[in-house]
């Protein structure tokens, strides 16, 4: 499983595999061979070459919100992104009334612009292509109207979080 | 809880009464009987003399434990416990109404011959009066308004040039805020410990004291951790607090658990009465732990009209013991309440560790009520020991759910200024801004033994967080159930599928 998880300033693309009780983690070309103990609620041990961390997640987490983890006394916000899922966060930006805005639900390139400033589109229609760890998605409008703004040409690097396009 | 454990001690039937909001609560799960007094606002509930009292009789009580929250200082509620043929576990409502009010008590204290902080408590004729008072009692001079409180019209006055025109705000902004501009004044205690004696009467004329808690260190005016004895730990210091207390006690006719709070000064060494509370208080744990007496055991044996179990010579202050509330709040978030559903819990224990906690892994921290969950105490032989003790069982204190003061505490008890004693009421104030500074230290400049620890914790929270996402994920696509679930449905049918899966592979391994 592919993922893009941020705390506070740092971000990094994490990958994770389980074979058996063993967790295989690579996060930023750092990788991680762990034990996992698993106690319901949220609870993780895990031991990594004879190293103790007793984690718990805080709640369910949700591609694109953050949740509270805590590793021994130390308490940290982790926000996850599924790529896999990058549709329903990108829809969260719609409001029912006012204009949708476009938003990058994590950091990548634009590789592809579908629609010109001024065009008239229908509800769903692909606005911008956002290439995010090596996978490319497809940014939908969630309503009908009209371009009001694009902010980004393709081939620019975008954060998560920028606005791309306006729709009103 | 507290008086719960004391009456199963002493073979009593404890009888609990409760809200609607608390129906589920520990102290219900541990009683014989419990009635419901009303519905989660206190005032209905908790604060409810007639149905608190109904509920006794129904039951058939013969005596009522006030706590020490709530009707506990309730002079009004102790008389009706009596109107009512019942014991009220508490001093009478005589001695609570003169300790009630600032003035009566620092009147009482005065004729018990308790130093009090110097000043007029009657109200200034005008700036030659506050000229002359000040003069003698010696600058800094506080100017307070007579009708005041939270601060409005008051004035700290550091030397004589400043004082008329501290004077003249000083009246001006009390007539503003209270429609009145009368003023006093007090003499300014500098750096001011709050140390508190325990005291104990029973009705045979018995009053003895438990020696001294330190209460310096507060927050918004409560107390965030209590030590007994003080870090001054001055015997002489303590018999001189404790005989005075015990007069004061006296003066009142004065039976039961009572505290007598004062101020005391490290420049000067001098100790001035401030107030009494005439109830059992929430960190009479480290008295406890230091004099090996159970006070509530204490408080139900002089209620039932029986002697104090113990003389004033027998009483031994052996070690060193601390306090810490935790509280269900946000120390991220400016203290913040954070109520919510207990997931998770790991209670402390192992050597010198006493946890008094209220809550248990599934209840629901409710915002009707003090957000207090637990009041962690350790005890050693050192004030050291105790210190390490405290730390140890911090780390180890663990709450899921709902945020806790816990992370503050930890910092606080690695604290050099704590460590070295050094406490005062502007302990928390000094703490923060040490705080603060060593955050922004900490972003610049760190060992790389210690970045590259806190890195890889940080890799490991983000491991643990996409853990709990798989769950969720895999949940979700094997669930067609409605997405409204709560959590413990989740948790409970991932419970019930790990130990299905746990006896499949047992079967295997057997064949």
């Amino acid at each position: 499983m592919k993922l893009h998880a941020s705390i506070a300033d740092y971000q990094a693309d994490i990958e994770v595999r389980e074979e058996g009780p063993r967790v295989l983690a690579s996060i930023d070309g750092c990788d991680y061979v762990l034990e996992l103990q698993e106690s319901g609620s949220g609870g993780f041990l895990l031991i990594s070459s004879n190293q103790v961390f007793d984690c718990r997640a805080e709640g369910l987490p949700q591609s694109g919100k953050s949740i509270e983890v805590v590793v021994g006394t130390a308490n940290y916000t982790v926000t996850l992104v599924d790529p896999k899922r990058l549709h329903g966060a990108s829809s969260a930006g719609a409001h029912a009334d006012g204009a949708a805005r476009i938003i990058a639900p994590m950091p990548g390139k634009i590789v592809r612009v579908l629609v010109a400033l001024g065009d008239q589109i229908a509800a769903g229609a692909g606005i911008v292509v956002v290439e995010a760890m090596k996978m490319q998605n497809e940014m939908k409008s969630p309503k009908a109207g009209t371009v009001v703004a694009l902010n980004f040409e393709v081939g620019t690097t975008v954060n998560g979080g920028d606005v791309l396009a306006v729709i009103e | 809880m507290r008086v719960i454990r004391a009456c199963r001690e002493l073979g009593i039937c404890p009888i609990a009464v409760f809200s609607e909001a608390d129906a589920g609560s520990l102290h219900v799960r541990l009683s014989d009987e419990a009635y419901c007094i009303g519905p989660a606002t206190s005032i209905q509930s908790y604060l409810n003399i007639e149905a608190i009292i109904a509920a006794a009789k129904k039951a058939k009580a013969e005596a009522i434990h006030p706590g020490y929250g709530f009707l506990a200082e309730n002079s009004g509620f102790a008389r009706a416990v009596g109107a009512a043929g019942l014991i009220f576990v508490g001093p009478t409502p005589e001695a609570m109404e003169k300790m009630g009010s600032k003035t009566s008590a620092r009147r009482a204290a005065i004729a018990a011959g308790a130093p009090v902080v110097p000043g007029t408590i009657e109200v200034l004729k005008g700036y030659e009066e506050a000229y002359e008072i000040s003069a003698r009692l010696g600058y800094p001079i506080m100017l307070k308004a007579a009708a005041g409180g939270g601060g409005k019209g008051m004035r700290q006055v550091a030397a004589e040039s400043e004082l008329r025109s501290a004077f003249e705000a000083a009246q001006s902004e009390s007539l503003s805020a209270f429609g009145n501009s009368d003023v006093y004044l007090e003499k300014v205690v500098e750096r001011p410990r709050h140390i508190e004696i325990q005291i104990f009467a029973d009705t045979k004329g018995n009053t003895v004291h438990l020696g001294e808690r330190e209460c310096s260190i507060q927050r918004r005016h409560q107390k965030v951790i209590e030590e007994c004895p003080s870090p001054i730990n001055d015997a002489d210091l303590r018999q001189r607090m404790g005989e005075t207390a015990i007069r004061i006690a006296q003066a009142v006719n004065y039976v039961g658990a009572g505290t007598v709070e004062f101020l005391f000064s490290d420049v000067t060494r001098e100790f001035y009465f401030l107030e009494m509370n005439t109830r059992l208080q929430v960190e009479h744990p480290v008295t406890e732990l230091v004099t090996g007496i159970d006070l509530v055991r204490e408080q139900i044996r002089v209620a039932s009209g029986l002697p104090l179990s113990f003389a004033q010579e027998r009483v031994r202050w052996q070690g060193h013991a601390i306090e810490c509330r935790i509280y269900a709040e946000d120390p991220e978030n400016n203290f913040f309440p954070s109520p919510g559903e207990i997931t998770f819990l790991r209670v402390p224990g192992g050597p010198g560790i006493r946890d008094d906690s209220g809550v248990s892994e599934g209840v629901e921290v409710s915002t009707y009520y003090d957000p207090m969950i637990s009041k962690l105490a350790a005890w050693g032989g050192t004030r050291d020991e105790a210190i390490d003790r405290m730390r140890r069982a911090l780390d180890e204190y663990a709450v899921g759910g709902i945020k806790t003061t816990l992370p503050f505490f930890r910092e606080i008890v690695r604290d050099e200024e704590f460590i070295a004693g050094r406490l005062d009421t502007g302990f928390i104030a000094r703490f923060n801004e040490r705080r603060r500074e060593r955050r922004v230290r900490s972003c610049g400049t760190s060992s790389s033994e210690r970045v590259n620890r806190e890195s890889t914790n940080r890799d490991i929270a983000l491991i643990a967080a996409a853990l709990a996402y798989s769950r969720t994920r895999r949940e979700a696509a094997s669930d067609h159930q409605p997405r409204d679930q709560s959590k413990w449905k989740i948790a409970g049918r991932a419970a019930g599928l790990s130990r299905i899966i746990t006896r499949g592979s047992l079967q295997r391994d057997r064949q």
